[in-house]
């Protein structure tokens, strides 16, 4: 049994990391949020505003296979407990901060690919510039990614990140239905065509088709999923932390936090406070 | 006499009351957030931090609007009591989220935007916060109740109300207040 879910683990490592970005990915609920009150009627009385109870309207993302999808959030729920969590400690405990520091910048350097072209694809060309001037900065100086002395340089420091989930949203699509991946957890048919464009467009995945049949090459891509194990796994609990149903929680959180990603693709005017997702150094 | 050039003027004579008033909240929203991370820098465990929170975060934020947004229109079909039930639950749920977003002894770097007002007695308060070397959008929602009181934080888009209304609105179809408290009862006694 410890044999499968090992083999089931080395299987999926590859996937997991793929999306460094998709690990972003919290659920994202597409809250919408109207302003009842917008009459300019002040709220003195917290008990008098009723119709201000359904401001926050429930979140729609079309879920017609909830039941299996329950299914593969517990099963995921068991594998993040009995394996990913346990590895995610172990690489905690043996490799210094620093190290997991310059690690994760290393691999988020690495994977510019991904978000000069989705910049690109959403038209907006200074953010696909800046991304350049990003990667160009830290592999030299910053010693092949592991650090990021970009953050110093004002106009570089601060970018959205870009993914393809994210172009989808910004030329208008929607997410068709709300589907839990094995192992990789809340997504959409949109979101998960878009995993595919990140894993593509990341170069840690083409080493492995590049030179396939080496084991060495396999290093690559699963350090880059051990390493990213940590962040996902707090993403995870923060999602679902103290919720009266879990499933539901993760959904929400999967749909509000897409969302969010879809609105920082819109170039933000002044005054408007921009967040990068990558770590600084 | 023709009054409307004076009517005109009206929105003048107001703004400054409004302007003041969303000083007011951000200034509210800057000693909370102060206390709150003196807390947590000098709290020593989770339970410590989670303890200390509690009575501050009583101060700042209105633990009753926010149950009563998070269950949504089926607020009104709950007793006075199961009301008063519901918010105490929900209380202790909220408290233990949002010191879950902290480590004990960790000093996070809270920069504050420009505040917005989406509606007269509202204020958001977009922040960004500087926590283990990654940056977080975490926005603030503030409402006039005799005072300004938080009642929402959105984390990188993420609003705690919005979460737990999907939850509430599934339990509240399925069976009511009741469905709802014994959810909530539940999910508190689970640690």
């Amino acid at each position: 049994m410890k044999i499968l879910i090992l083999l089931l683990a080395v299987a999926a490592a590859p996937l997991l990391t793929s999306c460094s970005s998709a690990a972003k990915k919290q659920p994202d609920v597409a809250v919408a949020i109207s302003d009842k009150s917008g009459d300019g009627k002040a709220v003195a009385d917290v008990g008098a505003d009723d119709d201000d109870l359904d401001e926050y309207a429930v979140v729609s993302i079309a879920d017609p296979l909830e039941k299996v999808n329950r299914g593969t959030f517990w099963l995921n729920h068991g594998i993040y407990t009995y394996l990913i969590r346990p590895v995610s400690k172990v690489y905690r405990t043996i490799v210094p901060k620093p190290v997991r520091q310059g690690l994760d910048n290393a691999y988020q350097n690495v994977a510019f690919p991904v978000r000069v072209v989705n910049h690109t694809l959403q038209g907006n060309l200074p953010r696909a510039g800046q991304e350049t001037g990003k990667f160009l900065v830290n592999s030299t100086v910053g010693v092949g990614g592991f650090m990021r002395p970009s953050d110093r340089i004002p106009a570089l420091a601060n970018v959205p990140s870009a993914d393809t989930g994210q172009t989808f949203a910004r030329w208008g699509i929607g997410h068709g239905y709300y589907l839990v991946l094995p192992i990789l957890g809340p997504s959409s048919v949109r979101e998960t065509v878009g995993y595919a464009g990140d894993y593509a467009l990341n170069p840690v995945n083409w080493v492995t088709i590049l030179y396939g049949g080496y084991a060495w090459t396999l290093a690559i891509p699963y350090t880059n999923t051990v390493r990213s194990t940590p962040g996902q796994m707090d993403q995870y609990d923060a999602a679902i932390g103290n919720a009266v149903d879990p499933y539901l929680a993760a959904r929400s959180s999967f749909v509000q936090y897409r969302a969010e990603v879809a609105r920082r693709a819109i170039p933000v005017g002044a005054g408007t406070v921009t967040v990068s997702e990558a770590p600084a150094p | 006499m023709n009054l409307r050039p004076l009517l005109a003027l009206i929105p003048f004579l107001l703004l400054p009351a409004a302007v003041a008033s969303t000083a007011d909240a951000e200034k509210r929203l800057k000693v909370a957030v102060n206390d709150v991370l003196a807390i947590a820098k000098r709290s020593s465990s989770g339970k410590a931090l989670a303890e200390g929170l509690r009575p501050v975060l009583g101060k700042y934020l209105s633990f009753e609007a926010m149950t009563r947004r998070a269950v949504g229109p089926g607020w009104r079909q709950f007793s006075p009591a199961q009301q008063k039930k519901a918010t105490g639950l929900f209380t202790t749920l909220v408290i233990r989220t949002y010191s879950d977003k902290f480590t004990p002894g960790q000093d996070p770097v809270v920069e504050f935007g420009k505040a917005v007002t989406p509606a007269a007695g509202r204020v958001e308060v977009p922040t960004t916060v500087l926590y283990q070397g990654s940056r977080y959008s975490v926005v603030y929602r503030l409402e006039q109740t005799g005072g300004w009181r938080i009642t929402d934080i959105v984390i990188e888009g993420v609003s705690l109300i919005a979460n737990y209304r999907t939850q509430f609105d599934s339990q509240f179809k399925q069976g009511g207040a009741d469905a709802v408290l014994s959810a909530l009862t539940k999910s508190v006694a689970t640690p």
